[in-house]
Formats: C-alpha cells, structure tokens, sequence
C-alpha cells in the first residue's frame, strides 16, 4: 500500500468502481431512496475526487515535475531519469547508459527537459478477458500524469455537477408536468419525478468517463467509450417525452456510431498487424524482462532507436502486414531445401529495407500507411466523440437534456473524452494524421465560432462555443502541440462548466432559453452574472501579454497562447498551412470573445427586455451557486504558474509522451513538426501574446459596442450581411445538407426495403405458411389423428389391458405363490438349457 | 501341528479380521445393550430408537467410509479409499474392501434417516419398540454379511440373516391381518427359495469342490479349459440358475416376486422403506459379488498381510498364478461363465423391469403400487450388472465404473423411496388411507407434502431436473458404454428395454401427481383428521432436498463409489 505503485491503481480503481456502486445502489433502490439517491451518487463522486486528488498527491510527491521548459538543443545528453516503475526499468535493459542501478524510486526528475527523458508511468494488470494465441484482451491500467490530471479534474468538476443537479433537479423529487409536452387533448404531460434516475445515469457516467482515463489498452477504451456514449444518450433523453430530446438523443447516438466505424477500422488494423491493444508495457509473467509478446502499443512503435530519442517507427508486424504479397513472393521463390527458419531469417533481413523504403527496386515504405489508416482510424472516434468537423452536428442539439448534464457533457466527460484519446494515442500518430488532425480542427473551429455569434438560445451559444473551443484543441494538438491541447482541455473543462452552469441557472430563473427574452438580469442574480463574467474572462483568455512584463490573466489566457503559439511555430515551418492555421486561431480568439460577450451583456446587462419574466427571476439556492463560485475560482486560477514545478502546466508536461521531444517530418519530408519547447522562444511569444490580446480585446470592444453602448446597431448588421446571417443560422446547413445527402437517400433505400419486403419476401412467405398449413391440415387428419394418435391409443390401451392382466397372477393365494417358485425356476431352466447347448459345443 | 492351526486361526481372527469388523461389532454391541437395557427398570424408560440411533452412528464412525482401516504391517491403519486393497477376513469368509464399506456406509446412512422416520411417526413406540430396533438393527447385521460375502456359506447366512428378521418386522402390526399374512407369505416364500438357493448352492459346491468364491472361480476356469463334459454344465447351470432364485427372491425379480406386494401392502409404510432400500440394495450388493466372483479370476493372491496363508488360500495361489498360462491357450477360460450371467441378469432384469411397470398400471393402493415400482426400479439396477459383465473382458475401468453408477443409483433411490414412503406414512396419520384416490386436492391439503411427493415422483420416473434422472442416466451410460466397447446386440437390447420402461413408467407415476395437485376433493374422499406437522414437513423437505441439490453436484458422490470400487474387478 505504501509504494505508489500499489496505492496509485488501488486509489484510482476505488475512484472508478465508487460511481458504479453508486450506480447499483441507485439503480437496485432508486425507488425507495428518493433525495438520498442525489446523496449518494454525490457522496461517490465526492469521495472519487478525494481518491484523485490523494493520489494526485502522492504523484507528485513522488515525481516532481520538470521545471518550466525553454527552449533546449535535442543534442544535450544527461542521465536519464530513473525514476519511473516500469517503462523505465524496462527501457533501461533495452539502451545500455552508464547509470545501470542505485537509483531509488523517488528521486527527482532533474533533467525532464532532455530528449531522452522517458515520462514516469505505471503499468499493471487487473482481470484478463481473453487469450487468443498468445495475445491477450485484459483489463488493466496506464497510468501516468495525464491520466492523474485527468481523474483530478473530472472527478472535481463532476462533484461540483452534482451539487449543482441536486438543487436544480429537486422539481423531479414530485409529479412533474411537463410544460414542453402537450398531449392530444391539449393538456400538458403529467409524470412521476425522476430525480433519482437522473443522479443513476449521473453516476454511470462518471464511472464511464473515469474507466475511460484509466484504461490501460484501446480495447477497454472502446468499452468505456461505448459506455459513455450510452450514457449521454440516456442524459440527452432524459425528458425522453419530449420529441426534441429524444431525436437529440438518437442523433448524438447515431453521429457518434459513425465515428466509432472508423474506430473500429484502427482497433483491426491494430489487432490484426500488431496483436496487442496494451498502450504500454505490462510485465505479465513478472519476471522483471520484457518478452516480446509484453510489448505496449507505445514502446513498439517509438522503440528508443539508436539516438535514444524513440522516434516513431513502423513496428515490424505493420510492416509485415502491409508487404504481405513480397512475402508471397518470397515464399514462392524461395530455394528448394530451404527450411522455414532459413525463409524466416531471410524475410525478418528484408524488413527493415520494407519499411525505410530501401528494398531494391521498390521505394515502397510498407506499413507505413497502414500506421496511417490506424491513425486515422481511432481519429475518426475522436471525431464522432468531441464533435470535430463532420460530425459535429449532434452537440449543439445535445444541450435538450437537462443543464447540469449539458455541462458535464460539454466540459469533463464526453467531449473530452475524445481530446483525451488523441492525447494519449499521441505516439501512434503518424505526421499524416496530425496534418487531418489539424485540418480537423481549424474547420471546427471556424465553424463553431461562426455559428455561435448569430445564437440567441443562450444554451446554443455555449454549445457552439464548445464545438469551436474542441476544434482548438484538436487544432493545437494537430500541430504538434501536446501540452497546449491537453492545457486548453483542463482549463477549459473548468470553465465551460461554469459557464453552462450559469446559464443553467439564468434558465432555472427565467423560464426561458432565449437571451432575447433577457437582459438586465445582473441586478437580480448577482452570483451568477459576476461568475459567469468570469468564465467570458477566462474563455476570450483575458491576460497580460508577455511583451508587457509579466505574463498574468485568466485560465484561458495560458492555455490560448500556448496553442496560438505552437500554430505560429508550425507556420514558421510550413508556411502555406501554417499560415491558414495560425490566422484562423487568432481570429477564432477575436470570435470568441465576441460571442461571448454578446452572450453576457444580452442576460445581464442593459434592461430588461420582458419584464414579466424579470419580474419572477431571482437569484438560484445557495446549493447551486456555491459550485459556481469554487468553479470561477479555478477557472480564474488554475493555470496559475505561482505553485513553482507544481503547476498545471509543468505536471501536464510530465505526461508529454515518448517520443515527442524531437522534431518530426512528414514521410515525403513536405511538412515538418518542430518540437514544442521551441515555441516557448521569445521572438514567438511576444509577437503571439500580442496578436492574441489584441484578437480578444477587438472582440469585446466590438461585442461592447454593438450590446453594451449601442454604437453599433446589430440589426443594420444583420441587414447588411444578409445572406451571410441566413447561412449563419441556418448553421451552415450542415443538418440540411446531411438530410439530403444521408437521411434521405437512406429512407428512400428503406422505403424500397420496406417494399420488397412486404410485397416479395412476405408474399411468398404467406404462401409458403399458407402452403404448410394446408399439409399439415391434411397430415393431422389422416397421420396425426389417425395413425399416430391411434397408434399411441393402442398401445396405451394394450397396456392397461395387459397390466391389468398381469394383475390377474397376483392371485393371493400362497400355495400358487410357491409353485411359482419351482415352476419359474424350471421354465428359467428351460429356457436357458436351449442356449446352453450353444456354448457346449 | 493342531496347535499350529489353533495359532494360525487365533492371529487371523484377532489381528486380521476382528479390526476390520468393527462397524458389525458396534451393532452387535448396540444389539445387546438394547436387549441389555429391557431388564434393568431404570433403563427401561429410555427410547431404544435413541439407541439405536446412538448405536447406528457409532457404527459409522467404526467403519470410516471415507478413509477406511486396513491392515498394515503393526497393526490396523486407516488409509484412504482408493489405496485399499480387498482383504479376506475370517479365513476368506468374508472380504474387507471398497465396495463392500460404500454399501455398509449407504446401508448405516439409511438406517439413520429410517429411526428418525419411525420416531416421528412414531411407529416404534405403538409397538415394542426394544424389538423394532433390535430387528432392524439385526436384519442390516445379515445385510452387512451379504455386502461383503465371500464363501458360499456367508452368501447364504447374510441372506438368511437379513430375511427372518425382515419378516418379524412386516408382522409387526399385530392387529393388522394383513400385515400377519403378509408377513406369513413373506416367510413361507423366503423359507422355499432359500431352500432352492441351498440346493444350488450346494451342486456348485459339489462340482467344483470348494465354497470359497475366488477358488470356485479359479476351478471353474480350469472347468472350462479341460473341455467339461456336458452333465457338467448342465448341474453347473442348474446350480447357478437355482443360486440365482435366492438372489431374485431377495431382488423381487421376476417370476420371485410374488411375496412383494402382498407383504408390501400389509407390513406399514416405514417397513417398505426399509424392504425396499436396505434389502434391495444389499440384494444388489450381493448379485454384484457373486456375478463378479463367478466371472472374474483372482488375478493375485488376494491377501496382503498374512503370516502363513491357510491351505486354501495356497490352492487359490497355485492357480492364480498357473491361470496366464492357461490364457494364451484359449482366450478366457471363463467367457461361456460370463455369457452364462450376462444373458440370465439382462433377461430377468429385462423382464422384471417391463412386468413392475405394466403391473404397476392398475393397482389402486398407494403401497402396492410402490411395490411394482420397487420391483420394476430392482429391473432397472440389475441392468448395470450384465453391462459391467460384459465390458470387463474388454476394459476394467468401464466396468468399475458401471458398478460405481449402480451404487450411485441406490444412493438416489434411498432418496426418492424413502422419501415415498415416509409421504405415504405421513398421509396415513393425517387422513388414514392408503388409496391413491384419498389423495386428491393434496395441494390443497397438505402443500408441502404434495409438493415434495410430486418431485420424488418425477424423480422416480427419472425427468431430468431431479435426481432420478442422474442414477438412470448413469444406468444407461454404463450400458451404453458397454455396447460401444463390446457391441454385443444384447446390450443394445438392454438399452432400448431400459428407455421404453422409462416411458412406460411415466403414467402411474403421474397418476398419483395428477390426482395430488389436479384433482380436487370430493364427498368420497377420506377428510384430514389432522393436519400434517411441521416436523413431517421438515422430513419430508430433508429428504427431497438431495433429490433437487444433487444436480448441482453429484461429482463428489461418483468419485467416492469410483475410489470404492477400484479393486473389486481385478
């Protein structure tokens, strides 16, 4: 227990099956439980957080981070860190340094910043699911700073969720009528409360999620990934009466299935080439030394190579697989009298010249694409999961469920969870996919950022808000920006939060989604207009510019310009699409702030625009503003770097993959990814702090201008760019154009289905039943009835009968009794005598 | 060279024997502290069932099922199943191993569940129960001889043994006319087949010049092998065929059956149980023994640790070891032997089987009719022991292990008739009748009874939840198995006997369950005079229970028998 590889699976397993008991309880007495449900669940998540954040502790007590990087020359070689459990040891047999042994666990990282620093990460196996020659489907766990920050920040922002839900679900304690829902006569929907079912998918939820962080292979994400989208389709439901909810539901189900398409397209082609779904290396049989088939995803693609800088590599088995037909040939040609080990030997040789392309004759990288499909593969979840151009369309109408789930949806769990896989899959990628990735992302970005300026449903303002925020993160990350994306994603899963909770409670307030139904609405709830300031604060990324001095602002500040930063190193790299990249962040950032101020001075500022609901509004219970409060505080401080090497940002850095401490070039050498400590330099960051304060600012003065004083008139706006405003909310007529190009086309084959079914395959089937019936009318009659029936009839007959023959011997009478005796004994005799001449002779 | 006989008797008897006798010495003593126990005034108050309980446990314990004593080197050892050797005690009168303590152990087991029956019915105490107990207690005494028989002469004191006191225990109703009659039946049929059996006995003997089972064997190979003459045969035939009455009078197979369900009808309820279990299965025990003896050869000297073996223990010696030889020049010696008891167990088996089943049909009494399906159940038992015949010239192991799922089967059937019965007994205190139609609107009536003799009977027919199932199953399996190794067509025939029975069976069975759940009462229904207890109920649940639990696992049970009966073909 004491050692952190005992205590940090124990703490985290307990964090993950505390939501499921949770879930049990619910699901078993939910009934009975009422209010106590909401307890219990919160009291779960709670104690998950409490089991984060100790472990947390203990993880960094044990590995404390780097120091803040700047710019370092990969040439510098200093010992390698030994400090990590198993990863470490393992690599340590593989490249022989001169600090073989008398490193204790516990000693610090001094020398993180070097290209050969391997992160400190726990492996280890819990329950296996299956062997299939050899290879193995287990449940079992990854661990390392990712994974740590991860479960801090889910578990802390879900307790504030559930807090939050357990006052603005409290109408579901009784019989809800259901405003929303008119039944045929005209009357509105009456239905028992479900409060308790709601903290159960709550529960679930997490449980979902946090199986997901700790998940140690790509087959147990898959699981959880799979349990996390059934979970938002029940919460996206949950006023399941509700035809808007439901079809919301169906559709974040259904985007999301086509994205898990692809994902199961990279699971095979990782199965099938490589065998092992284990992200890292698990010492299954403990002898302390790796076998081969004990390998992780992670070390056989980024084997520590000969520099030690475990530069990405395609594994032998992709190779294998992808020049399945030059071993064909091989085979065929091979010399009669070859034996198998002599072919093997020989195909093993070839390998290498396979996979660099050197083989004579054949410039082929082989295997190399198939890295490419699984890359892409596992992408296309992400894309389905975190709502990323094309498949972004279900997260805006995912806001039909209640708010508190919205917040969770759109901050820690679900959207994230696809952030999460591109940064723990990192390694896997290869320079191709980050460039989709990427691409991926800026679309969104543009997208979501757009939609979000013409929105007046409060709700959908956020949503898309979100969808463009995704697409920054994916951006960064697609541009080699590891740390950056998986910053923005921590600060802003805080954020967002607190933001759909604010929201959640002007609606809680008012009654109403519209913002322009809203307006003045500050002076009546104090708490949540200045918090949800706020988070327009922290998501515009209000700062101090680092040419300015000191470098100081809100949350979203830090991690906005490191992403603006590493775009603007990738363009000085590759100018044509860097360019593109980099202008459409900042001016995202400058979209941002505008739609989000927009958003804020329409509830709050200004009067009242309909004042029979401002009349009613009042400030929400203490219960759900508490957790907006300790939110706007982390979303104000958490990127702070005032807690020295334990920042946000140094503990984040500390889970910087293998291999991602080097520069990395596209296979044809056309586009190169510079490693990302280099875009800490200062001729980056003062030109990149600059544009992006000046991007925030132009949007809030502009937002100011247009809501707050009235300069600017938005009408004469909207006139102006007419056709721009319909395209803009119309959404792009993304639902439209997928209406017409999926939904559709695939009713009309449905609808020909349909038909032939009814009118061909039912026909013939009747004719056949009808056919049968007839038979089997005619072989009752005559077989059934008459033979087999009369058949059993006489036999049942014939045994009473006989039975009662036999009765007949039993005569009573004991002088009959003992001639039986004689005369049995003398028929069996008889009998037998006839035989016995048999074996006489 | 008298006094050396003297020595040598006087080892035997008190280092070799008297050890591995403890489970009878414990019922002989218990016998004789009840009878003990009637004199003395102050002892007279004590319920002698409580001490034959006390005594039936005692027993247990001496005998050690499951790990038993054996002789070893210094003195008596107690050794685990499967590594006891058979050990002839009492000068190769009686055989100490597996076979014979797994029947005992069942034999004991039942008695146990047998007094608590009679306590809570009360039986024992209506009458004297002193001689209730000493009776029953005397008659498992002759069963336990008959379980582990090695002479001719101990083959005929246990059955003798176990059957005069039977018949004082049908008669024990002294009021009740039919029990008198039954029991007179009971006797004068027992006292002509015991006489035919002695006669038969006495032309084996005579032919083959001994009376101790493995030389018998040994001499009729020999027999065989020297091309008998056909007067021979013939008086070995009539001699095997008239041992073959006794056995069949015991087994109530057909045509010995006649005594069954007269006797059945008169003696109570608690007597059938014990006329049904414990005599049939020390019946089968014994059939076992002495098909197995006639059949097989000694293949060793079948004593382990014996000083200076007596005289006819070195005869046996002397052919045992002379008899491979004899192998390479005919094939066995004894396969027309084996033939011989093949063909006449599966006919009579065959026989009976069909005739219980058919007769079962008509009959209106509860207790008769559990009389034919005893005598049909005895038909289905007995299949298993032509089967084991048959497939031990081919392979040991599949015959071991079809004597093991006969045992198997009698554990089952301790369950399910005892079971019966006690349900009978109990509906005998409530309502006072024993006809089938008294039974009706049961369910309603006694619920828990119902349903408990509704799933014995089920498990009687052998329906695959229930237990009965299992022991048929077994039964067949080993057939089946025997078939396959053999492919001798009588076996099949056999099989396809035993399934249609199965069918046949499925009636009068049912009837009663029909008339139990799905009739309802009528005016000519005996009424309830009292309802039945809770202690009847918890009985019956007791007993019923294995019947349901032993799907689950009834491993444990094969492997124990399988360990029991791992010597007995060698």
């Amino acid at each position: 227990m004491l050692t952190p590889e005992d205590s940090l699976p124990f703490l985290l397993g307990l964090a993950v099956l505390l939501p499921l008991v949770s879930f049990f309880v619910i699901f078993l007495f939910g009934k009975w439980l009422e209010q106590l449900g909401a307890h219990i669940a919160t009291g779960a998540i709670a104690a998950a957080a409490m089991c984060s954040l100790t472990a947390a502790a203990i993880w960094m007590a044990q590995h404390a981070p780097p120091a803040t990087h700047h710019a370092h020359p990969a040439e510098s070689h200093a010992v390698i860190s030994q400090s990590s459990v198993h990863l470490t040891a393992l690599h340590d047999g593989e490249h022989d340094h001169d600090h073989a042994d008398g490193l204790v666990h516990g000693e610090h990282d001094e020398h993180a910043d070097d290209a050969h620093f391997v992160p400190p990460v726990y492996t280890g196996h819990w329950y296996s699911l299956g062997r299939f020659y050899g290879s193995e489907v287990a449940i079992n766990y990854y661990i390392d700073a990712l994974t740590i920050v991860m479960f801090c920040v889910v578990t802390f922002i879900a307790t504030c969720i559930h807090f939050y839900a357990g006052g603005y679900m409290h109408e579901e304690l009784h019989e809800v009528t259901d405003h929303e829902v008119t039944l045929a006569d005209g009357t509105h929907l009456k239905r028992p409360g479900r409060y308790h079912r709601f903290f159960q998918y709550l529960s679930l939820f997490c449980f979902s999620m946090l199986g997901l962080v700790i998940a140690g292979n790509i087959a147990m994400t898959f699981v959880f990934w799979e349990l996390v989208g059934a979970c938002s389709y029940f919460l996206i439901g949950f006023y399941v009466e509700r035809q808007s909810a439901s079809t919301a539901a169906n559709k974040a189900f259904i985007v999301n299935r086509v994205g898990d398409f692809g994902m199961l397209i990279g699971l095979m082609a990782i199965w099938a080439s490589l065998a092992t779904f284990n992200f890292g290396d698990v010492d299954r049989n403990g002898d302390g030394k790796l076998d081969p088939h004990e390998h992780g995803l992670f070390s056989l693609l980024r084997p520590a190579g000969e520099n030690g800088l475990h530069e990405l590599r395609v594994p032998d088995g992709m190779v294998l697989q992808g020049a399945k037909e030059r071993v064909e040939e091989m085979i065929v040609a091979a010399q009669p009298g070859t034996t198998t080990a002599d072919l093997e030997s020989q195909i093993l040789a070839q390998v290498s010249l396979w996979r660099d392309g050197k083989a004579k004759g054949d410039a082929t990288h082989y295997g190399y694409w198939l890295l490419v499909i699984a890359g892409v593969g596992i992408f296309c979840g992400c894309v389905g999961k975190s709502a990323q151009f094309p498949l972004h369309v279900w997260l805006p109408d995912a806001m039909e469920g209640p708010t508190p789930v919205s917040a969770l949806v759109h901050s820690a769990t679900m959207v994230a969870a696809g952030v999460f896989l591109v940064a723990r899959f990192y390694p896997v990628f290869a320079p191709e996919v980050l460039l989709v990735i990427a691409c991926a992302g800026c679309i969104t970005l543009l997208i979501g950022g757009s939609i979000a300026i013409v929105a007046t449903d409060i709700k959908r303002v956020l949503a898309y808000s979100t969808v463009s925020q995704l697409g920054y993160m994916m951006l960064a990350l697609g541009v080699g920006g590891w740390a950056a994306g998986v910053m923005h994603l921590v600060t802003h899963a805080f954020f967002k939060s607190l933001l759909f909770m604010c929201s959640g409670s002007v609606i809680h307030a008012v009654h109403t989604n519209e913002m322009t139904e809203m307006g003045g609405l500050r002076k009546k709830m104090p708490y949540t207009a200045y918090t949800m300031l706020v988070g327009c604060l922290a998501i515009a990324g209000v700062g101090v510019p680092s040419a300015l001095g000191i470098p100081f602002g809100f949350s979203g500040y830090y991690s906005k310009d490191l992403m603006l930063e590493q775009a603007y190193l990738f363009r000085s790299a590759n100018p044509l699409w860097g360019s593109i990249f980099f202008y459409a962040a900042t001016g995202g950032a400058a979209v941002t702030a505008f739609y989000m101020f927009r958003m804020w001075y329409l509830t709050f500022a200004g009067e009242p625009r309909d004042e029979h609901r401002y009349k009613h509004a009042h400030e929400s219970p203490r219960v759900m503003y508490v957790p907006l409060v300790v939110l706007a505080v982390m979303a104000v401080a958490i990127a702070w770097p005032i807690f020295g090497n334990y920042g946000l940002t140094n503990v984040i850095e500390q889970g910087r993959p293998i291999g991602l401490w080097s520069d990395m070039a596209s296979l044809d050498g056309g586009y190169v990814w510079l490693h990302e400590s280099k875009s800490h330099a200062d001729e980056i960051r003062t030109p990149v702090g600059l544009m992006a304060f000046g991007a925030a600012m132009t949007g809030i003065f502009l937002a100011s201008a247009m809501y707050l004083w009235r300069v600017l008139d938005p009408t004469d706006a909207r006139r102006t760019f007419a056709p721009v405003y319909k395209f803009l909310v119309h959404k792009w007529w993304f639902d439209e154009a997928y209406d017409v190009l999926f939904v559709r086309p695939a009713k009309v084959i449905a609808a020909c289905c349909v038909w032939i079914d009814k009118q061909c395959i039912d026909r013939l089937l009747h004719g056949l039943a009808w056919s049968v019936r007839q038979i089997a009318r005619c072989g009752e009659a005559w077989v059934d009835q008459g033979a087999i029936d009369g058949a059993i009839n006489w036999f049942a007959a014939k045994t009473y009968s006989t039975g009662a023959a036999l009765r007949g011997m039993q005569t009573g009478s004991l002088r009959q009794y003992v001639m039986f005796i004689v005369v049995g004994a003398l028929a069996m005799f008889v009998l037998m005598s006839f035989w016995s001449y048999g074996f006489a002779r | 060279m008298f006094y050396q006989l003297i020595e040598q008797l006087r080892i035997d008897t008190l280092q070799q024997s008297l050890p591995l006798f403890g489970a009878e010495l414990t019922l002989v003593v218990a016998i004789v502290l009840i009878l003990l126990c009637r004199m003395l005034p102050v002892l007279e108050k004590v319920d002698s069932v409580w001490l034959g309980i006390v005594g039936v446990i005692a027993a247990l314990i001496a005998l050690r099922p499951f790990q038993p004593w054996s002789i070893g080197a210094d003195g008596p050892v107690a050794i685990a199943m499967g590594q006891l050797q058979p050990t002839e005690t009492f000068t190769g009168m009686l055989t100490h191993d597996g076979f014979a303590i797994a029947i005992k152990a069942i034999l004991l087991f039942f008695l146990l569940l047998f007094f608590l029956l009679t306590k809570i019915t009360k039986l024992s105490s209506r009458f004297d129960s002193a001689d209730f107990v000493v009776l029953a207690l005397g008659s498992i005494l002759g069963m336990f001889v008959m379980s582990s028989a090695n002479h001719m002469l101990m083959i005929f004191m246990g059955v003798e043994m176990a059957s005069v006191p039977s018949y004082a225990l049908v008669a024990l109703q002294r009021r009740n006319k039919k029990g008198s009659e039954g029991a007179l039946k009971y006797a004068v049929f027992g006292a002509g087949a015991a006489g035919v059996m002695l006669y038969g006995v006495s032309l084996l003997c005579g032919v083959l010049n001994s009376a101790h089972l493995p030389t018998m064997a040994t001499r009729l190979s020999e027999l065989f092998a020297s091309e008998p003459s056909g007067s021979e045969v013939l008086v070995l035939a009539l001699g095997g065929l008239m041992l073959g009455v006794g056995l069949s009078f015991k087994l109530s197979a057909f045509p010995f059956h006649f005594w069954c369900p007269d006797v059945f009808e008169g003696a109570s309820a608690e007597v059938d149980a014990f006329l049904s279990i414990a005599s049939k299965t020390a019946a089968l025990a014994l059939l076992v023994r002495v098909a197995v003896g006639f059949t097989t050869l000694p293949a060793e000297p079948a004593q382990v640790a014996r000083a200076t073996p007596p005289t006819i223990e070195q005869v046996a010696f002397v052919d045992a070891e002379a008899a491979p030889e004899k192998a390479l020049q005919s094939s066995d010696p004894l396969a027309p032997a084996r033939k011989f008891v093949v063909l006449l167990i599966g006919v009579v088996a065959v026989v009976t089987c069909t005739f219980g089943n058919l007769a079962a049909y008509a009959q209106t009494n509860v207790k008769r009719l559990l009389a034919y399906s005893t005598i049909a159940h005895a038909g289905y038992m007995m299949m298993a022991v032509p089967a084991a015949i048959a497939v031990a010239e081919v392979d040991k192991n599949s015959a071991r292990q079809a004597i093991a799922y006969l045992a198997l089967y009698a554990v089952i059937y301790l369950f399910m008739n005892l079971g019966a019965f006690a349900a009978i007994a109990f509906v005998r205190e409530a309502v006072g009748s024993e006809e089938i139609k008294d039974y009706a609107g049961m369910l309603k009536r006694g619920p828990t009874l119902a349903i408990c003799l509704t799933l014995i009977l089920v498990s009687l027919i052998g329906l695959p939840p229930l237990a009965g199932f299992i022991g048929k199953f077994a039964i067949f399996a080993a057939i089946a198995q025997a078939w396959n190794l053999t492919s001798s067509p009588f076996l099949m025939f056999l099989l396809i006997a035993g399934g249609l029975n199965t069918a046949i069976s499925l009636f009068y069975y049912l009837r009663i369950a029909k008339v139990m759940t799905i009739d309802s009462e009528s005016d000519d229904t005996a009424p309830m005079q009292r309802p039945i207890g809770i202690i009847q109920n918890g009985y019956l649940v007791l007993v019923t229970a294995p019947l349901v639990l032993l799907l689950f696992n009834w491993d444990f049970l094969n492997a124990w028998l399988l360990e029991a009966v791992s010597h007995i073909i060698t």
